[in-house]
Order: C-alpha cells, then structure tokens, then sequence
C-alpha cells in the first residue's frame, strides 16, 4: 500500500506528460483529479492506522543485495500525519494555481514528482532511499521557483539548492560512514534504520554523524542560523511553490531530526539539547522580531516561518512527552495554518499585483470573506485557544518547561510577538477606510478560493477541539523515540515530563 | 634458444578485429569510392564483431589462462569490461559523430578508421599486463586521437586542439615512458603480474628508484585523463576539437587511462601503497576542486565539460584510493556513456564541426526543443549525481570505498566538490528553461537521437535499477 502511494504521484506525473501540450486548458484539472487519489489513499492509511503497532504496512524488497540497500517503506505515528498532510496540500496547491499562465503542463508534472519525493521521504526506512528522496526532490523544487517564481527567481532558486544540496552531502558522507560502520561490527552492509540504530558507535564518531545530519535538517528547518535561503526562497517562489515549502517540505526538518537523529545518535541527541534548544528559541525570538518590520507580507509570513519552526524544534529536544506530541501536532498545524496564509497572501497577489503592506488599507470593507479567513488563519497561527494552534504551543510549552524552564519562558515570548506581528499585519492591510483608488474595486473570494481554503479551515478547527483525533495516532510513536533514547543513554526525563497513562512501554513508576 | 610464445587468438581478437575493421574502411573507400552509407555499415558490423568476441573472452574466460602470450596480455573480467565499454563508446561516439564524418566528404572514411584505430590500441592497453605493451596501445590510441582532434582542419582552433593535444599527449608519454624505465631499473621487470609478485616476496634495495617511476607513471596517466594539475590541455582540445567526435576522444582516453592507473598501482604497486595513496589523494582532491570551481566560471559549454570532466578524474581517483576497481569501473561505464551524450547535444546545437560552443546558444532550448533539452537536463543532472541517476550510484560506490579504506577527509571534501558541480551543471540547465531563446529556428538532429536515448536511458534505469551493471563491474576482477 506504501509503494502505491509513493508510486501514485509518479503515475499521475506521467498520465500528465502523455497528454500533448497544445490542450493548454486539461492539464491543470487532470493533475487536481490524479492527485485526489494518493490523498484518499493516505485518508484510507490514516482510518486503518493502529497507533499502538509501531511500523506498519511495511515493505521492504531488495534494491541491490552487496550493499544492503533495500526499497523499505512504513509508517507509523510520526510520518503518517506528515504523509495525510503531504497528499491533502497538493491538490489545494495546484487548484490554487490556475493564475499561473505559461508552462502548465510543466508545473503540474513537477508538482507531481515533488510530492512523490516528499512521500518517499516520509516513509523511507531506509537511510539510503530516504536520501534518494530527499535530494531527488530539490530538482522539482528548483524548477518549480526558477521558472514561474517573481523576479528575482533564478537566485532564489540556486540559492535554496545550493544551501540543501550542501548540507545533504555532509549527511551523505554521514551515511557512508554509518554503513561502512556497520560493516564493521556486523559484517554484512545495511542501511536499514533499524540496523543502524542498534550500532554501538564512539562518542567522537556519534557526535560527528549527529553534527552532519543535523546540519542537513537544520538548514531543511530552517533553524537560526541557517535560514537565510528561506525567505528569499518564499518571496520568489508561486503561491503553490511557497504552499508546499512552508507546509510540507520544511517538515522534512524537523522530521529528520525527530526521526533520525533520535534513533541513531541518542547519546549525541542527550548532549545536543543545550545547542539545539537554545538555536530554537533564538529562531523564536528572531524570527519574530524580524517578522514584524517586515514591509512585504510574504517575508512576514516567511520569517514567521522560522519562528513557528523554533517551537517545534524545542518541543522536539525537550525529549519530554508534551514536546514530542506538541513538535509533531505542530508541524500539521503549521503545515495548516501558514499553507493557507501562504494561500491568501497568494489571492491578494492575483488581484492587486502587489505583496507591499504600504499598499493595503481598509481591506475588509472590499473583501469581507478573504479578510474573514486571513483573520481566522491568523488566529490559528498565534493559537488561539479552541483553534489548532493553541493545542501544538501549549503542548511544546508545557512539555519543555520541566526540561527547560528558563528558554521555555523565553520561548513563550514568541506567542506574544506573533500576535503583534501578526494581527499589527492584519490592522495595516485589512481594518481602516480603504483610502486607495486600487483597493476600492476588489473583488471577494470566489467559490473556487473558498473551497480552497474550506478545508483547511475545517481542520484547524477540527484539531482545536478534538486534537485526540490525531494525539491517539501520534502518542505511542512518539512515547516509543523517549523510550529509545532513555534505554540507550542515562537520560532522566524529567519529571513530570512523561504522561503516564499513554506510557506504553510499561512505566513501572 | 628462443622459444616463440604461444598464440592465443582470443586474447586479442577484438583488437585484431577492431584494427581489421580500420583496414577494411580504407580499402573499400579506396576501390570503390562508396556513399556514406556503406562506411558506416563495414564501421557497425566491424564495432559489433568487436563487442561480440569482447562478449565471447567473457564466456570464455578462466582465472588459469587469463595471461597470454607469455604475459603480454591478459584476459581478465577487468580487461574485458574496460573494453566493452570502449567499444560501447566507439559505437556511441560515431552515432555521435556521424554527420561531422558523412561531412568530411573524401575524408570520412579516413576519420573513421582513425577512430577504430584508436579503439584498437586503447583495447590493447586495457589488457596488457606488460608496461611496454601498456606503452604501446597507448600511443596507438593517442596518436590516432592527436590527428582526430585536427580532423576539422580548415578550422584554426582545430589545428590549434590537434598541436596542443599532441604536444602535451606525447610528452605525457614521454614521462610515462621514463617512468616505466625506472620501474624496471628497480624491479627488473616489465610485467605487471611480475612487479606485484616481486614486492610481495622480496624486500627491495633501491625502493627510491620504483618510487619516482610509479610517481611519473601516474603523471603521464593524469595527463591523458585530465586530472589536476596535469589538466592543462583538456579546455582548449574540448573547445577546438569537431564536435561530434570530442565526446569520443575525451571519453576512450579518460577510459582507457584510468583502467591503466587502476591495473598498475592496484595490481602492480599495491604493496607500496603507503608511498602513493597520499599521492592520488592529493591528486584528487585538487582535480576535484579546481575542476569544480573553474568549471563555474566557463561561458562555454565545451570548456565547461573538460573541467568538469576534470572534477570527474578526482571522483574517480578517490575510487582508485578506495581500491574499488568495481566502483571505478562502474562509474567509468556511466560517464562515458553521459559524457558521449553530451557532446552529442552540444555537436547538435552548435553544428557538427563547429568550434566552441557558447552557453548563449543554449538559451531558451528548453523552448526551441523541449526533448533535446530535456535529455541534456537529464545526463547533466546525471554528470551532477543526483539521487535516481545512475551518476549517483556511481558517486556513492567509488565515495563508499575511500570511506572503508580510511579515507574519510576525502570522502568529506569529495562531496562538497559534488555540490560546487552541481552548480555549474544546474547553470546550464537554468540557462535552458529560464532563459528566452536569442535564437530561433528548430534544431537539426541526426543519428544523434540514438546516442541520447541511450544516454537517458542509461543514467535514468541504472540509476534505480543498479544492480545488473554493478554486479557485471563486481565480476570483473583483475587478475
């Protein structure tokens, strides 16, 4: 069922190409139908899913037998929203495309392979595959910002690939060396997760390999300070472009850092809370900061980016039960909530040409809907208590406090200046008396858009009230990366770090 | 008294047959003045008999009669392999090439025996066991490539790639040679198999001597595959060279070089590893990053290939330091293969005789023409070793076996060299599709097509299906 959803995409991207390029006006609708599929799919994957059952629809076929390379596909509680998330984006992404004029035949197909790869990725474990995926998806990406991105495209896009492809190689040679370890202490050549986890690595050797994927999902993050790529990066790219980098292609960051770099290096993960934890909340903070002089509506929303991915890079190295559960149920709320700013900011652009603040004024009385819904993402993304966002921050916040209480209250000054930012945005472009000829006439949302942004609405609110719709699915894997690292090393989770009635593995506390 | 040595046909029957084949191009050409048609039937059925006889030493082959003639030549898997991917090349590169030879006139004919020629004496080389007859195959394959480079003679640059490439390509033979005096000066032997049996069951006096030969061996191969510093050469031959025919020259002495350096330092001085690893690791790391980094400045695309193909020698060194003959004969197959293609595209877009090849040109072609460009994108993302290319493999084989063999700082800026090229490959590609067409007009395309299918082929299905030619280059031991 795996490889179908990993191989969906690919299919859909090929049906595309096979229709000849003069029928301009079928290629955009047929991508949209083809990528309904992998989302049923993975809405199937996430009904059936057993949360207690660790891995699952595994599969697992040789690729090339003497270097131990195996095709290995599963999922469990930490990549399964990452995957529904992925399918559900792709589709609204595209549809929200259709101010694209030239090459969309082109656009559509990249799209399909960006999501094939992002899929892969999530998926994969198998490091050598997940690197197959993680980097054979820069080249859609690239394209998909250097071709149909704003003016300064072409140096936004070198610089994204430049800046990924760089710390890919260090992770390569990390993996290489994993492997060759591997065949030291075992014999026989793996790269399978799980074989690479059980390794009994060096503290010098650990650390190294911990710095090297780091670095590479660091810059994926983007954690301060290596973030620079991304608001360019945003700023140039379609609306689909930046949809999909901020929801999706992100998460691969902070998802690797959760899932590799737990499993593999729990001892370097242990010692590297300090760093990373501190990195985080200076993303908070800066991204913050930076966020609200920001003069461009796109940055704003970009550089929120990295601070919203602060929190969850925290939650993440608070290695407490709160912060693991709040890190994962951030990165759907994020995918959410700034996927569909991204998605408004988008519809503003198509109709006044224009991204400056300066520009706006007086919005909601022209376009009551489109502010309506800027409002209410904006709410979700501050966390508003009973939308999405609220449940992700507290939970980061309240599983980093035991862990790390001082960054923690620092990091709770983020909340604070996300609403200035944010909601200071929403006053200068939406509230006032439209005072420029140009935002008289704009027309409102279309059905088309509202259906667009209906569904991730419905989310949000969804998870804002019941978040145990996906805590259920997420908690036992998440329970599982503690247990790994506290069998692992001498790490002492600090009380009351666990919840002890979802300790799975048998507390005996 | 002297006892003649025993003859064993096969060993060298691809060359014979490959030497043949030459011949016979010349006499029919001769007698009966034929369409360019004909030459190209005796030039196929000359490079197939080839490939099949290749094939048959393959089914033949056993360790107890891998050497012949007395140990002049060898037959081992990596001989055999290293010759069918000269000869896959061989047929590629006149694909290629073939509009530049059907252009020639009176004079195709002659381009192509001089081809098949210089496959011949570089098949030779591959299988030799003996440095005179290493020696040997080399200048033949050389000197066949010194008057292929000045093939397009009305044109100064061509006369210039033809002077330059023979000055520098006989001097580098000349320190070859040198070297391979003092190797005997200080083992008394010519064979490859001898030297590597002596150093392993004596102690030897003079070591100094084999030193400074093996040292100026590596020099005069570094020189014929372009590796840094010795690299000099390449640009101004890749840019004055006939289009068609440069991604034949470049990739047969790349090949046919490499598989030397491999044969003498893996099989002949392995035992003095310690003096030449750090040597080739050097060696490498400065082919690597000057390669990559010049190859970012370069407004041409032709000089953009050669150091490129510069930074290509380093990645491959690091398999020679890795001591992974299967890896480097993996990644040798894959870049002659993508380095044939893209000179393909480059002797389309620029004509087959043209000099240079201006990166203007390629503006806008992935307007002009979405297919050519969308091969050229694929074999330059393949040259880059992206994931789901077969250049990836490649890279991660020959990267796999510095790291095992300690290596790791070289693996380290190795891969750092890999993103750096990235670059200057994707610029070629932003130039495609990012850019407006200067020009306009569709592009005449001929026997090229082939060439570029199988390159995209090559580097797409390899790529996710490595298995069948990795297992091929793991068989194909040397003796």
């Amino acid at each position: 069922m795996l490889t179908a959803l990993v191989l969906l995409p690919v299919v859909a991207a090929i049906v595309v190409m096979l229709v000849p390029g003069g029928r301009r006006e079928v290629h955009l609708p047929l991508g949209i139908a083809l990528s309904i599929f992998p989302l049923a799919l993975a809405g199937y994957l996430f009904w059936v899913f057993e949360p207690a059952a660790g891995f699952q629809y595994v599969d697992r076929v040789t690729w090339y037998e003497p270097w131990g390379i195996d095709w290995h596909l599963g999922v469990d509680g930490i990549s399964l929203p990452m995957v529904v998330l992925t399918t559900l984006l792709v589709p609204i992404a595209l549809a929200a495309s259709t101010s694209i004029d030239r090459r969309i035949k082109e656009f559509v197909v990249y799209t399909l392979f960006l999501e094939a790869g992002l899929i892969g990725a999530f998926l994969s474990l198998d490091l050598f595959l997940f690197f197959v995926f993680f980097e054979a998806m820069l080249i859609p990406m690239y394209f998909i910002i250097g071709i149909w991105g704003s003016e300064r495209r072409i140096y936004a896009a070198m610089k994204f690939l430049i800046y990924t492809a760089f710390g890919s190689a260090l992770m390569l040679a990390a993996i290489i060396g994993l492997a060759l370890t591997h065949v030291d202490q075992t014999g026989s050549a793996s790269f399978a997760l799980s074989d690479l986890a059980a390794l009994d690595l060096s503290v010098g050797a650990e650390r190294l390999f911990f710095a090297a994927f780091a670095i590479a999902f660091a810059i994926k993050v983007p954690l301060f300070p290596f973030h620079t790529w991304l608001p360019d990066a945003h700023v140039e790219a379609p609306t689909a472009g930046s949809v999909l980098l901020a929801a999706v292609l992100l998460k691969l960051g902070t998802y690797g850092l959760l899932r590799f770099n737990m499993a593999l290096f729990p001892e370097a993960s242990v010692d590297a809370i300090p760093i990373m934890a501190i990195l985080a909340v200076i993303g908070i903070i800066y991204g913050a900061v930076v966020a609200i002089v920001q003069p461009d509506l796109k940055k704003l929303v970009a550089y929120s980016s990295v601070s919203h991915l602060g929190f969850i890079v925290l939650g993440t190295f608070a290695l407490t039960s709160g912060g693991l559960q709040g890190a994962v149920i951030q990165n759907v709320n994020h995918g959410l909530t700034t996927g569909a700013l991204f998605l408004l900011v988008g519809m503003i652009y198509d109709r006044r040409h224009t991204k400056k603040i300066a520009d706006f004024g007086g919005l909601q009385k022209t376009v009551p809907l489109l502010a309506g819904f800027f409002l209410f993402m904006t709410f979700a993304s501050i966390g508003l208590p009973g939308l999405n966002g609220f449940i992700g921050e507290f939970l980061v916040l309240m599983g980093s406090f035991p862990a790390l209480p001082s960054l923690t209250v620092i990091a709770a000054l983020g909340v604070v200046l996300a609403a200035i930012y944010l909601l200071w945005a929403y006053e200068r472009v939406f509230t006032g008396v439209p005072d420029k000829d140009e935002n008289k006439a704009l027309s409102d949302l279309s059905a088309r858009e509202i259906a667009l942004l209906a569904p991730l609405a419905a989310l949000i609110v969804v998870i804002g009230i019941y978040p145990g719709l996906l805590l259920d699915k997420i908690t036992p894997s998440t329970e599982a990366v503690i247990d790994h690292v506290v069998e692992q090393t001498d790490f002492v989770v600090p009380e009351p770090g666990r919840i002890a009635d979802v300790h799975v593995a048998g507390d005996e506390g | 008294m002297i006892t003649p040595p025993e003859i064993s046909w096969l060993a060298i029957a691809p060359d014979l047959a490959l030497t043949l084949g030459a011949a016979l191009v010349l006499l029919v050409d001769v007698q009966w003045k034929p369409v360019a048609r004909v030459h190209a039937w005796v030039s196929g059925v000359t490079v197939a008999v080839a490939a099949g006889l290749t094939v048959a030493q393959w089914i033949q082959a056993a360790p107890a009669d891998a050497l012949a003639f007395s140990g002049l030549i060898t037959m081992d898997g990596f001989a055999i392999f290293t010759r069918l991917v000269l000869i896959a090349a061989t047929a590629l590169g006149l694909a290629a090439g073939w509009r530049f030879v059907a252009g020639l006139g009176r004079r195709g004919a002659e381009a192509i025996a001089l081809v098949l020629l210089a496959t011949s004496g570089f098949s030779l080389m591959v299988a030799s066991n003996n440095l005179v007859m290493m020696f040997m195959g080399l200048e033949v394959g050389s000197i066949a490539l010194y008057v292929v480079a000045g093939l397009a003679r009305e044109r100064r640059e061509s006369e210039e790639a033809a002077i330059k490439y023979f000055l520098l390509g006989s001097f580098a033979s000349a320190i070859f040679i040198y070297g391979v005096a003092l190797i005997y000066a200080g083992t008394g032997q010519f064979e490859i198999v001898g030297i590597r049996d002596l150093l392993a069951g004596f102690v030897v006096s003079s070591p100094a001597v084999i030193y400074i030969g093996v040292g100026l061996v590596v020099v005069g191969l570094a020189f014929k595959v372009s590796a840094a510093p010795f690299h000099a050469w390449a640009p101004d031959v890749y840019q004055g060279a006939p289009a068609g025919l440069v991604g034949y020259m470049a990739t047969v002495a790349k090949v046919a070089g490499f598989a030397a350096i491999a044969r003498i330092l893996l099989t002949g001085v392995l035992d003095l590893s310690g003096s030449w690893l750090p040597v080739v690791a050097g060696i490498s790391v400065v082919s690597m990053l000057l390669g990559s980094v010049l190859a970012l400045v370069q407004g041409d695309v032709r000089r953009l290939l050669a150091y490129s193909g510069v930074s290509h020698a380093g990645f491959i060194m690091t398999g020679v330091v890795g001591g992974a003959t299967d890896a480097v004969l993996f990644y040798l197959a894959i870049y002659a293969i993508q380095l044939i293609g893209a000179f393909a595209v480059v002797a389309v877009v620029a004509g087959p005789d043209a000099a240079g090849s201006s990166i203007d040109q390629y503006r806008g072609l992935g307007r002009r023409s979405p297919l050519l460009a969308g091969a050229f994108t694929v074999i330059l993302l393949g040259m880059g070793g992206l994931p789901v290319t077969s250049g990836f493999v490649a890279k991660f084989g020959v990267f796999t076996g510095a790291w095992a063999e300690g290596y790791e700082w070289l693996v380290i800026v190795a891969v750092v060299a890999t993103v750096v090229a990235l670059a200057f490959y994707i610029r070629v590609i932003v130039v495609m599709y990012m850019d407006e067409a200067q020009e306009e007009g569709t592009l005449r395309i001929g026997p090229e097509r082939w060439v570029l299918v199988l390159a995209v082929a090559a580097t797409i299905l390899w790529g996710i299906f490595p298995a069948s030619l990795l297992d091929l280059a793991a068989d194909a031991l040397p003796i």
